[in-house]
């Protein structure tokens, strides 16, 4: 992630905390403005390797945003960022980013690489703890419509055991797969419609 | 089935040979299922049973639905302490403080009971899934891949911990490998080594074992074997025998196998993988007479309704009904189609086991009309006074229930 792009989030926060009052059980809008700047002012990324929000399952949000306050996820782009952050806080926002709506992908479908990417995502089962259409639930995200390089860059961490704080049933489920299987089941999963 | 022989076999053999086997094993084949798929059969494909989400957030006690539970006639329910996610574990320090052991957070919290109200700190965080256990004025927090110990902790809150890490010797793989521990009435630290898999062939001897340490890790012995995941324990008040609660597989349908309640035999094998629940063969791991000589449960406690901790009451504040009587705390299930567990049982059995009877103790977690839960009762303490505290993991908070007249 290009760096100005954190230093233009830390300066638009400057300017949202002056200017926000905070309030119990709503995501205060200085915290969805900072969040907003790398995942989208609507929680859609259009940012390289950042993940879109929008649409993602309430648990899941709330699940990440805690364990990457407490440092157990640990994501060097959001450092510091959440310190002390109450989990009233976090629910709301959690809250907030499950209710928008994720957007369709438009990018441009590779048919050979999507239908493998489709073909091994039902093999390898995916779909039982994600749902059969790659919704996610609960504390398990959405992937379907997730931007491409992002679900690469994730798979690829877990299948190699760097995705810290991430559940390790993951790395599990991708052991041993080929680089090429995870860029057809990340290109299968970013095009499909959320 | 897809899933055969050959691939638990050879996952074992690949993991027994180490790291340089795994990569050529990666080149060469496909990788060996991730333990949530072991099993699984085709059929069971488009399932989409899958474990229940953990709460991360604190929950404060007003927002309980208190009203909820049940308990039989004359007893009471209070949240006990609150603001404690994923609170499993509990202990009592000499010096009358308890020690919490959460999960997901990685947290032992230290409670302080001033009568009416309870304060709280967090002695330790960012562990893995440490549970606790207390003597002779130490604290031991065991993770799953680390034992801790804090001396004097009540006089010194920040003494700096021991790592007895090495003594132990602790097995690689993680899956299965929460311990719940407990010291014994002879001083002896229990500990379980669980089976790395939903089913497999080991890849090595020490899994699927309960074993007994000294207090410093050293004199370790393995007391029986074939137990694919205890997550419960507590001594017989007359007998002294060892009686622990075993998790059964997943993916053999709605209604097998059961987990169990046993009494431990030493040296005795409880029948994982190729036999589960005393006398059901596994259909993946096969073997000749595959339950012959295995030991046999003292109570079948509910297909996948993760049967966690136990505790024999010995107290006097219940009615005399329950004196030496097994209170179990059921999580819940996962893999099966319709929920059972969420709740406090009781196990009514003669002292060598038979006779076994298992009755509804603290109900109302779930709603079986709509297959939905919000408690998911874990692990059992009785107080000094008789009370009982009861874990529950996923509000993230600590009940005690009481009796009077």
């Amino acid at each position: 992630m290009p760096l100005f792009n954190i230093r233009k989030a830390w300066a638009f926060l400057g300017v949202a905390l002056l200017a926000t009052p905070f309030s119990w059980g709503q995501a205060p809008s200085s915290r969805v403005a900072l969040c907003g700047a790398c995942h989208g002012a609507q929680g859609n990324s259009t940012l390289p390797n950042i993940p879109s929000l929008a649409g993602q399952p309430k648990i899941f949000l709330e699940n990440q945003l805690v364990l990457i306050r407490e440092g157990m996820r640990d994501i060097p782009q959001m450092k510091g960022m959440l310190d002390n952050v109450p989990d009233s806080e976090l629910t709301a926002l959690a809250q907030h980013y499950a209710a928008l709506p994720a957007t369709k992908p438009n990018a441009s479908r590779q048919q050979a690489l999507y239908s493998r990417g489709e073909a091994l995502s039902k093999d390898m089962r995916c779909g039982i703890c994600h749902l059969p259409n790659y919704v996610g639930r609960e504390q398990m995200p959405r992937l379907a419509g997730q931007r491409e390089d992002y679900l690469l860059l994730t798979m690829r961490a877990m299948k190699s055991n760097q995705a810290v704080g991430r559940d390790p049933i993951m790395s599990a489920s991708l052991h041993g797969i080929s680089d090429e299987d995870l860029q057809a089941i990340a290109h299968f999963l970013a095009l499909t419609t959320p | 089935m897809k899933l055969t022989l050959n691939l638990f076999s050879r996952l074992g053999l690949t993991v027994a040979l180490g790291v340089s086997a795994v990569t050529a094993q990666a080149q060469t084949a496909a990788a060996p299922p991730p333990a949530w798929k072991q099993g699984m059969p085709d059929s069971m494909a488009n399932s989409t049973l899958a474990p229940l989400p953990a709460k991360l957030t604190a929950t404060k006690a007003a927002d309980v639905p208190l009203s909820r539970i049940k308990l039989p006639p004359g007893f009471k329910v209070e949240v006990w302490a609150d603001s404690v996610p994923g609170s499993r574990a509990i202990t009592r320090g000499d010096g009358g403080k308890y020690y919490v052991g959460t999960r997901p957070l990685g947290r032992i919290y230290e409670i302080t009971d001033n009568g009416s109200t309870r304060t709280s700190r967090v002695v330790i965080d960012k562990l893995d899934q440490p549970t606790a256990a207390f003597k002779d004025g130490s604290l031991y927090v065991v993770a799953v891949d680390k034992v801790l110990r804090f001396d004097g902790i009540d006089k010194n809150p920040n003494v700096a911990p021991v790592d007895l890490t090495a003594n132990f010797n602790f097995p690689p793989e993680k899956h299965h490998n929460w311990k719940y521990v407990a010291f014994g009435p002879d001083g002896k630290l229990y500990v379980p080594f669980g089976a790395p898999c939903n089913i497999c062939e080991p890849p090595s001897a020490e899994y699927a074992q309960i074993r007994r340490y000294n207090a410093d890790g050293s004199g370790m012995e393995v007391l029986a074997r074939g137990i694919r995941n205890t997550v419960g324990f507590d001594w017989h008040p007359q007998t002294k025998e060892l009686w622990f609660s075993n998790h059964g597989r997943d993916w053999l349908g709605d209604d097998t196998p059961h987990d169990t309640m046993n009494r431990l035999k030493m040296g005795g094998h409880y029948g994982f993988p190729s036999c589960h629940q005393g006398n059901l063969p596994d259909p993946d791991v096969k073997r000749a007479k595959p339950c012959e000589g295995i030991e046999q449960p003292v109570a079948l406690m509910g297909p996948h309704a993760a049967t966690m901790g136990v505790m024999f009451y010995t107290g006097t504040m219940f009615p005399p009904e329950y004196r030496n009587v097994l209170f179990n705390a059921r999580k819940g299930s996962w893999n099966r189609t319709k929920k059972i567990g969420h709740d406090v049982v009781l196990v009514r059995a003669d002292a060598d086991g038979k006779n076994a009877k298992v009755e509804p103790f603290m109900t109302g977690f779930s709603n079986e009309a709509d297959q939905s839960f919000w408690g998911r009762p874990a692990y059992l303490h009785q107080m000094a006074d008789g009370s009982v505290l009861v874990s529950d993991e996923q509000m993230g908070v600590i009940y005690r229930v009481t009796y009077s007249k």
